[in-house]
């Protein structure tokens, strides 16, 4: 469980969530990427530890490196060569570029941004917390959806289970063909209880008609705070992006410093809203 | 007065050649009714006749009538009888909807549209009624199962149904949450409401129970609660005293991440010999039995096991069947795992009273049905270590007489035996010794002595 301390709106954390989303999808900037990573990543830092995002920090890495990796090996464009590979090495040969590199590196920070914006859902909010700040109209498929995330740590329990019970009845991994004698029935066994709970929700009165809430959702100050300063940093880009303050950046076919403006800096720089205010609330 | 009230009812599932639920009448008033009968007789359909859930949910064929507080159940969704009828399910993990415990008691209210300022006073309400206000703001995945059935015990008496059902709910508890959870289903009843409670052990609850019905093919018989005597679970006959040691733990200690569950544990066991592990939930059996089964790597220690087949019945079997036929599954077992040469399925379908059912779909079978089905599965053959996780879990007293018969079979013919188990009858019945495994270590005593 997070602090209380830490406690902002799901609402709140949405606006800025999507804020981000639109800020580093929208720009080809990697100065503006690296800013929406860096807001993204002290949010988390701010609001759930260092220790807590570990394992997402990891994978958020390893996906970026994929992409740099990916763009560097598949796009041999670019004056800037690094060094080159024989030409008569399939997937692999030619020259390879600074400007490959830094386009691809623009594209994993892109990656891992998104990723990072995204996770405040999972690591910050509780189930409940997001399907209480969902409309009323989704507020039915936010509670199923939510039901069926219950039973994700139960599958992979299964699955365990089901591994080894089978393995003690002899059975040993032969090909991808063996599998599925386990994967058959954890499939069976997760849908099975996938149909007990639809049961016992519906058991409880679930789709009887409009519901309430034990918590309705009300944003506090510091929740309009981080909506406001979301929306205005979405406003701000956009109007950035309009009037050309926030121009596009190639890296082809020479790679050249990203122009930086002032205005979409402070855009970017509103989305540190967040990190700033569990900061000082712990 | 009756709260419920079934009149020449039968029921089919869809697509079965035989009725489920066979010309059924029966009244149910206020206070305790208890419902026992065998494995597969028909208790969970009837149980779910109460809230709809039968039809509604599950389809099938029905006719005749059946009321619940008034209400035409053929004629009312189950979300609305749901308003009536509160419902506890046995598997304590596949009910719940929230993550934390007074949302999930809330869960009910919030469907019922009650208005947001009475809500958490009716939680609160509901928690205090069945005795686990301390649990309020507690994450639902950090409580034990008996806890989890008291939270879905109180998830069911929070919208002040008139009729609270609960299909086997201590089939998965250990014997103090068992006993815990049937105490606030005992209160519940004595505070005007009618209760019904499916149960195979019946001692703690017979005492207060009102009506007692035994279902058994589909048909319901009424039965004096007074008259009822409980029947003893024979012990099997051993036919040779234990002989070498076949395994032994040596100092290990085992967890899981790096933080020990049990620690710095000697044990050994001898063929011919029943070793049965019990304690608490969560107190580290299943550990210990991965451990000694050799799933389970120790962090310090040693294991040593007999050569020879290894035979492992986990805690949820049925989780482990995929074949298209009972006896499809036993023979999987006898192919792939060796030492059962000259074995056929149906030496051990028969002991364990499946013959009727080897060639049915496995996962059409009721829960003790399965349950058996598991068990067959997993200890054909000559196993040298046989490791049995709650193996009666939702067992009858037939199947878990056979399930002794099994057992006994295999020791009698050399196997060693460990048995986690809460079920203090089969310990009697079987066990040579009892180890207490609980708070990360382990103490032997003889089999009926109280733990300390």
């Amino acid at each position: 469980m997070r602090a209380e301390t830490n406690r902002l709106n799901a609402r709140a954390i949405a606006a800025w969530s999507a804020a981000c989303l639109v800020i580093v999808l929208a720009t080809t900037n990697p100065v503006y990427k690296t800013l929406v990573l860096a807001a993204a990543l002290a949010a988390l830092v701010a609001g759930a530890g260092l220790k807590r995002i570990r394992r997402l920090l990891i994978a958020a890495m390893l996906v970026a490196a994929f992409a740099v990796a990916l763009n560097l090996v598949s796009a041999h464009l670019g004056a800037t060569v690094l060094f080159t590979l024989p030409a008569q090495l399939p997937a692999i040969g030619g020259p390879y570029t600074l400007e490959a590199l830094a386009y691809g590196a623009s594209g994993g920070v892109t990656v891992a941004a998104a990723l990072l914006a995204a996770a405040p859902f999972s690591l910050l909010l509780a189930s409940y917390e997001v399907m209480d700040a969902l409309p009323a109209a989704l507020s039915r498929t936010g509670t199923a959806l939510a039901a069926a995330l219950n039973l994700v740590p139960a599958v992979g329990a299964t699955f365990v289970q089901v591994s080894e019970a089978q393995r003690m009845r002899g059975w040993r991994p032969r090909g991808p063909r063996s599998w599925a004698e386990v994967a058959v029935p954890v499939v069976l066994t997760s849908v099975e209880s996938s149909i007990q709970l639809a049961e016992s929700m519906e058991a409880r009165g679930f789709g009887s008609g409009p519901r309430t809430h034990m918590s309705p959702v009300r944003m506090s100050s510091q929740d309009w705070v981080l909506a406001l300063a979301s929306a205005s940093a979405v406003v701000l880009f956009a109007i950035s992006i309009a009037a050309g303050w926030a121009g596009p950046w190639a890296a082809y076919p020479l790679l050249t410093a990203p122009p930086i403006d002032p205005r979409p800096l402070i855009a970017c720089l509103l989305l540190f809203t967040p990190a700033l205010q569990w900061r000082l609330r712990s | 007065m009756a709260i419920a009230q079934l009149d020449h009812f039968t029921y089919s599932y869809p697509g079965a050649t035989y009725a489920a639920l066979r010309d059924v009448s029966v009244r149910i008033g206020l206070g305790l009714t208890v419902v026992a009968g065998p494995s597969g007789g028909g208790k969970s359909t009837l149980l779910r006749v109460f809230n709809g859930l039968v039809p509604h949910f599950h389809g099938g064929r029905v006719s005749g009538a059946a009321t619940v507080a008034g209400l035409d159940v053929l004629a009312t969704p189950t979300r609305l009888l749901a308003r009536n009828t509160g419902f506890v399910f046995q598997d304590p993990e596949l009910q719940t909807v929230y993550a934390t415990v007074d949302r999930e008691v809330a869960f009910g209210l919030e469907n019922a549209a009650v208005p947001q300022r009475e809500i958490a006073a009716r939680v609160g309400e509901a928690l205090h009624e069945v005795g686990i206000e301390h649990l309020a703001g507690r994450a639902v995945r950090t409580l034990s199962g008996g806890e989890r059935q008291r939270v879905a015990l109180a998830s069911a008496l929070a919208v002040r149904p008139r009729l609270v059902v609960l299909d086997e709910p201590t089939s998965q508890l250990d014997p103090g949450g068992a006993e815990l959870l049937l105490a606030a289903a005992r209160r519940a009843a004595v505070d005007g409401r009618a209760v019904i409670v499916s149960e195979h052990r019946l001692s703690r609850l017979i005492p207060e129970a009102g009506a007692l019905l035994m279902v058994e093919g589909g048909r319901i018989s009424e039965a004096d609660p007074a008259a009822w005597r409980p029947s003893p679970v024979m012990a099997a006959p051993r036919l040779r005293a234990p002989e070498e040691e076949a395994w032994s733990v040596a100092g290990a200690t085992v967890g899981f991440d790096g933080v020990p569950v049990l620690e710095n544990v000697y044990l050994k066991g001898r063929a011919a010999e029943v070793v049965a592990l019990a304690g608490p939930n969560g107190g580290g059996k299943t550990t210990l039995l991965r451990l000694i089964a050799g799933l389970a790597a120790p962090m310090s220690g040693t294991v040593t096991r007999p050569p020879g087949r290894i035979a492992y019945l986990p805690q949820n079997p049925a989780a482990l069947l995929h074949r298209q036929s009972v006896r499809e599954e036993v023979q999987f077992t006898i192919d792939r795992a060796g030492g059962g040469e000259g074995e056929r399925p149906e030496r051990i379908l028969g002991v364990l009273g499946l013959a009727d059912l080897a060639d049915r779909y496995p996962r059409d079978l009721s829960s003790g049905e399965r349950q058996r089905a598991a068990i067959a599965a997993v200890l054909p053959g000559t196993p040298k270590l046989v490791l049995l996780d709650e193996p009666t879990r939702g067992m009858d007293l037939a199947s878990r007489s056979a399930l002794i018969a099994v057992v006994a079979d295999l020791r009698n013919r050399g196997a060693a035996v460990v048995i986690a188990t809460h079920d203090e009858d089969l310990q009697a019945a079987l066990a040579d010794r009892v180890v207490d495994v609980a708070r990360g270590a382990v103490t032997q005593r003889a089999p009926h002595a109280v733990p300390a």
